[in-house]
């Protein structure tokens, strides 16, 4: 356990050095995070004309649901999708059946040092950007259960993004059944929206899928309150639900993991 | 010119035979742009649902400018945009030097390598949602369409001249995929009724950094809310163009690869 632990840390750290050497691709994120904010600032300005909530929601609570929700995205990003179809497509794949390591825990571990680099260039200051510029009020409603369903949303996206990236094993080319699946994934996961604004139909339908999980549950557990489909959840409980969808979201990817691994052929495998 | 025709229809040909070996990922590609290009209309839908809207502006209003953004990306996509990704991946790999050595213009050659038939998808969303959107809108008189006519070309030009910016940008700043989300992101502005931002940002929005000229002016002069004094918006659309050319130029000067 403890070489595991060790070796994790070290593929991290070199993801982290690796990514250092590009880090004002990162940076770009102070200027396209506050910009798409800004259009939001101004978009729900004008809609809560005259309002005081919408489908629950006060103003304030509208920015900060973007805010967190924005900042929640930079934390849990990942690529692990485009980077194992990648693998697989080119054939280096083969280097990775060979290590005495399981891929999808080596990508997970580049995912925590690459995430880690995002931590300083992209995250604090972007948030530190909405404080001081926007006046949005980020501090998280109950700051232990924030950080822990932010934890487990950084690990569905993960398991979601790298089942995905899995279909690589079955399909030629898998590129444009990704990008389907990301773009049903983001707006499903309520990135464009609060998933309260949906359709009473569609809610029931995405509250048991695995996408509210990425990014509208913690967010709502970091504003302090949650519901959808009419259904009302303490924050303990949110996370709760939101642990038990990643336990079942990690062992679906091991098992498909499994059954791709079977599949790969490769030269000299 | 007849040159230029000429290597444009062999260079659709070639793009479209490259993606007929790949067909239900190409179909998957279309259907995707077709969806993408919807999210920000079916999000205006839901908002609008709810209650809430635009001040002054009814639902299929909204719709018709998110649809001219999405028809004039339609167009500019296929043809223009895909320079920035030609640049950012040959930049990368050290191969935009075969383009300095063939015979055509360097600025048009990185175009037509770019062309992406998938792009065309946008053109289909924006014509359904431009449809829907006028269906409800009430029937725009000839003038109107003479002004949307003339801002629409406006609207291509800035999509243009922000590729030129893009592309040129990653001369130096190589291989950074981000170019991509500042467009999203500095874009965005257009795909709202510009009278939701402050005066101020309105007229930077029209007349310096002329993203507002996307969508929101072609749109808000095919509902006859504006007179011919907004064609005086063409004159900065073709100064940003120009300056745009200026800038791609003189990026490439300073572009270096191992060829020297």
């Amino acid at each position: 356990m403890r070489r595991l632990a060790a070796a994790i840390r070290a593929i991290g750290f070199a993801t982290y050095k690796e990514w250092a050497a590009f880090r004002s691709h990162m940076a770009a994120s102070l200027l396209v995070g506050p910009v798409l904010f800004l259009v939001q600032v101004f978009i729900w300005q004008a809609m809560y004309e005259g309002k005081e909530t919408l489908n629950g929601l006060t103003y304030p609570q509208m920015l900060a649901y973007f805010g967190v929700a924005t900042l929640i995205h930079y934390i849990s990003f990942d690529f692990a999708d485009w980077n194992l179809q990648m693998l697989v497509r080119s054939g280096k794949f083969v280097t990775f059946a060979l290590r005495p390591l399981p891929h999808w825990l080596f990508a997970l571990a580049q995912k925590i040092g690459h995430r880690s680099l995002a931590l300083g260039i992209e995250v604090l200051p972007v948030m530190a950007l909405f404080i001081l510029a926007f006046g949005v009020n980020m501090k998280p409603a109950a700051p232990g259960w924030a950080v822990i369903s932010i934890l487990l949303s950084f690990l569905m996206n993960f398991f979601v993004n790298y089942c995905v990236g899995l279909t690589a094993f079955w399909l030629v080319r898998a590129e444009g059944v990704r990008r389907v699946f990301l773009l049903i994934k983001d707006v499903s996961a309520g990135v464009f929206l609060p998933l309260s604004f949906f359709p009473d139909v569609l809610q029931k339908l995405l509250f048991f899928l695995p996408f509210q999980f990425i990014t509208y549950l913690p967010t709502r557990v970091y504003i302090g309150s949650y519901e959808l489909t009419g259904i009302q959840l303490t924050l303990g409980q949110a996370v709760g639900l939101q642990a038990a969808a990643v336990t079942v979201a990690g062992a679906a990817t091991i098992a498909l993991y499994g059954a791709a691994l079977r599949r790969f052929t490769g030269v000299g495998v | 010119m007849r040159g230029i025709v000429y290597c444009w229809a062999a260079v659709m040909r070639t793009k479209l035979a490259e993606q007929m070996a790949y067909r239900s990922h190409f179909a998957l590609s279309v259907l995707l742009l077709i969806v993408g290009d919807l999210v920000v209309p079916l999000v205006t839908l839901l908002v609008y649902r709810s209650g809430a809207s635009f001040p002054g502006w009814s639902l299929h209003e909204a719709l018709l400018i998110q649809a001219v953004f999405a028809l004039a990306k339609g167009i500019a996509f296929p043809f223009f945009f895909g320079m920035v990704g030609t640049t950012l991946s040959q930049v990368r790999e050290g191969t935009f030097d075969l383009l300095l050595l063939r015979p055509r213009p360097v600025m048009m050659m990185a175009m037509l390598t770019g062309f992406d038939p998938d792009d065309f998808g946008r053109l289909l969303s924006g014509s359904v949602l431009f449809g829907y959107a006028l269906s409800g809108a009430g029937g725009p008189s000839w003038q109107s369409w003479l002004q949307f006519g003339l801002l629409f070309l406006a609207s291509l030009t800035i999509l243009c001249a922000v590729s030129l910016f893009l592309s040129g940008m990653l001369f130096r700043w190589v291989g950074s995929s981000r170019v991509f989300d500042i467009f999203d992101a500095v874009t965005s502005f257009g795909m709202y009724p510009g009278t939701i931002f402050s005066k101020s940002l309105q007229n930077v929005l029209t007349y310096v950094l002329p993203i507002g000229l996307i969508a929101f002016v072609p749109a808000s002069a095919l509902l006859g809310r504006e007179g011919w004094g907004v064609l005086w918006a063409l004159v900065p659309a073709a100064a940003v163009l120009v300056l745009g050319a200026l800038y791609w130029n003189r990026m490439l000067r300073g572009y270096t690869s191992a060829g020297g």
